[in-house]
């Protein structure tokens, strides 16, 4: 039998007290904080998926920004080609429309003025630029891809780099346009110039020279819409690829906040439950040695 | 034996009985002495002097103090393991603390630096995004700067403790040696509180650095290290020296002029060795790894890119020159920290190319710090730590349930009871009270005797 002395109960009752007293501070902690763990040896393996999720939280938060960025970019891309396509139509309509030997010599002039104002709406349209950048310049965006002297346009001042934007990790949406190939591809010249030629043919009657030109309009026209039908798909594609990482974000949060964090009504009963060992605790402590053999002696 | 005889013998039994009591109440007095061991006297019965007589009552034979020898060994060889883990925990929760909140720390800064170079991929002309890159690349240099000085400063705080361990280490065996002394020229019956003390020291000393003790015929021990290095012999003691490692200036304990630092295996001070020599540099050389390719990857895909003016790209980072201190000393270049311009995000002499940039933003998932990523390695360092201290309490709790079982069976040996000790006091009371009687009884029958005369 173990002899009990009064250290053993002094021992024992002090550690059971400083041990329920370690286990409720802990689950008050973790009540008011709402986490699981406070410092990696809490839980080390879960410290570490928590670490993990939270990374790669913040590379889908910044892929889902990537795609809004891009979303907005190619919004404005897809306008400008629509405007680009309407002015492409309208020299179209009105080159056609000066095919004609009918009309007068002021009749050919407002038609090829008409001309002229769809170059300078093209014109004015490659040249938008988005944020500081010329969405039509390439690589080479921080300067216009088109300058004008008088009435003439330049040659395409841009390059031929099609700068392109991570979407995710595995898929990148191009966000420049190369206005030179789309404006001048492999064709002897540019929009401009053959606008220019379309507007001359049309003042001077030559329908050989507008017969030219509009089946040159009519390439550049394919180009464009070409080109827009690429913006398009990828404007339609960032819906579902954001679908996709907000999918993945919730998983990932779901995993860290089961990792780091506590289920409330879990850790208020364990708060409880630490609280009552506790109090008990203490209580057994207090009637330690309270009645001893002394009593019983006169 | 004569009536007198009598008298004389009663007269020795309550002077028994009052040592009795004696002892009592010194067992009493000393129920909160750490180290006390209960005594108990032991009463002899002093045989007849001729076969006409029952025996010439009691006497005091000696005080012995209640101690098993083997529960105190088996103390001196748990202690030390217990502590050592204890010494571990502690110090460990230092560098712990160090690494910062999960997404508060080296993980926030990376995710931020990455995610500058993602903002300039989308933006690569403007110069809010490449002043963007720019701070968030010094916020990452300082990050690890101050993390590896944390860990540096943790590794410092362990040092000051080896040192403090060292001085009490030589207090105790100072302290044992002079109890030898006194130990060796005393009585054994007076010696039981110095035995006390000695036990005690032992205790503590086992605590703080594996020993091997001898317990000698006389009452004394010898004390030396796991290793056999002399602590105690007889009343000498044999303190143990510090010197400063070159490099660090960390404490190198001697004995006898001998570096002995690497064979302490075990106790307070191994622990705190282990954490300043062996895990706290382990940590900073992952840090280190981890800045060091950061930092060389960086540079690398930089170097080969074009920044705003259409200039080549130099070095990002200032290039460690060695793994070694790449936290401590990151920076970024001067060239870039001064004309965010200078920063390469192009692959092409174009100032709206975001190639590099791209490649730079995808660097958070290329597996280049030993086969991970960068936030792999940092998680990896984060558990590496939290493990290293949850194995230490963990292991602390099971060996301290051990030292706490030995604990109890020695005071269940050389505890004091007090309900043992009251009916002690109860017995030497009521054997007191009935010599007394008895010594009355021999007046009265003396009395007696004296009145026939008359």
């Amino acid at each position: 039998m173990l002899r009990v002395t009064f250290n053993t109960l002094f021992r024992n009752s002090m550690r059971d007290v400083q041990r329920t007293g370690s286990e409720f501070a802990r689950a008050q902690e973790q009540v008011s904080s709402g986490k699981r763990i406070q410092k990696a040896s809490d839980d080390p393996s879960s410290a570490a998926t928590g670490l993990r999720e939270r990374e790669e939280l913040r590379t889908t938060d910044r892929y889902r920004e990537a795609n809004d960025s891009v979303d907005s970019r190619l919004r404005v891309v897809d306008s400008v080609l629509t405007d680009v396509i309407s002015s492409l139509q309208h020299a179209q309509t009105r080159g056609a429309a000066g095919r004609t030997t009918v009309l007068s010599a002021e009749q050919r002039e407002a038609i090829a003025l008409e001309i002229e104002g769809a170059k300078q709406s093209i014109f004015t349209a490659v040249n938008t630029s988005y944020r500081g950048i010329y969405l039509f310049g390439g690589a080479d965006n921080t300067t216009a891809p088109y300058t004008k002297s008088g009435s003439t346009v330049s040659a395409y001042q841009g390059d031929a780099t099609v700068v392109s934007v991570d979407t995710s990790r595995t898929s990148s949406a191009a966000v420049t346009v190369d206005g030179g190939s789309m404006l001048q591809g492999s064709a002897a010249q540019d929009v401009f110039q053959l606008l220019d030629g379309l507007a001359s043919a049309v003042r001077a009657g030559n329908m050989t020279g507008i017969d030219a030109g509009l089946v040159e309009v009519e390439q550049a026209f394919n180009r464009v819409t070409a080109v827009q039908s690429r913006v398009g798909a990828t404007l339609s594609a960032l819906p579902a690829e954001k679908a996709r990482l907000d999918e993945l974000r919730r998983a990932s949060d779901s995993r860290r906040s089961q990792a780091e964090e506590i289920s409330l009504s879990e850790a208020i009963s364990e708060m409880t439950r630490a609280k009552q060992a506790q109090e008990v605790a203490i209580a057994a402590a207090g009637t330690n040695q309270k009645t001893t053999l002394l009593d019983y002696l006169r | 034996m004569s009536l007198f005889g009598m008298l004389g013998t009663t007269a020795r039994a309550l002077d028994a009985q009052r040592f009795g009591l004696d002892v009592v109440g010194n067992n009493l007095a000393n129920v909160n002495t750490a180290g006390y061991s209960k005594r108990v006297v032991d009463l002899g019965a002093v045989p007849p002097s001729d076969r006409y007589s029952a025996g010439n009552g009691v006497e005091v034979l000696s005080v012995r103090s209640m101690r098993d020898r083997l529960y105190d060994q088996r103390l001196f060889d748990e202690l030390p393991l217990e502590q050592q883990q204890a010494a571990i925990s502690d110090a460990l929760g230092l560098a712990e603390v160090a690494l910062g909140k999960p997404g508060g720390s080296i993980d926030a800064a990376l995710a931020d630096f990455f995610d500058a170079f993602a903002e300039l991929s989308d933006s690569p002309a403007s110069t809010t995004a490449r002043q963007q890159v720019v701070s968030e690349a010094q916020a990452l240099a300082g990050d690890f700067s101050s993390m590896a000085s944390r860990l540096s400063d943790a590794a410092r705080a362990t040092d000051a403790r080896v040192r403090s361990d060292v001085e009490r280490i030589n207090a105790l065996t100072t302290q044992l040696a002079t109890l030898n002394k006194s130990i060796g020229s005393s009585p054994a019956s007076d010696a039981l509180h110095l035995q006390d003390e000695q036990v005690q020291a032992v205790k503590e000393l086992s605590g703080l650095l594996g020993t091997q003790v001898l317990q000698l015929s006389d009452g004394t021990v010898q004390v030396s290290t796991r290793s056999g290095k002399p602590l105690v012999i007889g009343s000498d003691a044999y303190p143990l020296g510090v010197t400063n490692a070159p490099g660090t200036g960390f404490a190198q304990v001697t004995s006898g002029g001998t570096d002995i630092t690497a064979a302490i295996g075990d106790g307070h001070l191994a622990g705190l060795i282990e954490v300043r020599d062996t895990l706290i540099p382990g940590y900073t050389t992952r840090l280190d790894e981890l800045a060091h390719a950061v930092a060389t990857q960086v540079n690398t895909l930089h170097a080969t890119g074009y920044d705003l003016t259409g200039t080549a790209g130099g070095a990002f980072f200032t290039p460690p020159a060695t793994v070694a201190g790449a936290a401590a000393g990151l920076q970024v270049s001067a060239a870039i920290a001064g004309d965010p311009s200078r920063v390469a995000a192009a692959a092409v002499a174009a100032p709206g190319d975001n190639q590099i940039a791209r490649q730079l933003a995808n660097l958070r998932d290329g597996t280049f710090v030993s086969g991970a990523t960068p936030g792999a390695a940092w998680s990896g360092l984060v558990y590496r730590v939290g493990a290293d201290v949850s194995a230490a309490e963990g292991e602390q709790r099971s060996r301290g349930e051990i030292v706490n079982q030995i604990e109890l069976l020695r005071d269940s040996v050389s505890g004091v009871s007090i309900d043992e000790e009251a009916a002690m006091m109860m017995r030497f009371q009521r054997a007191y009270e009935a010599n007394a009687r008895f010594f009355t009884v021999i007046d009265e029958t003396l009395q007696t005797l004296l009145s026939l005369k008359r």
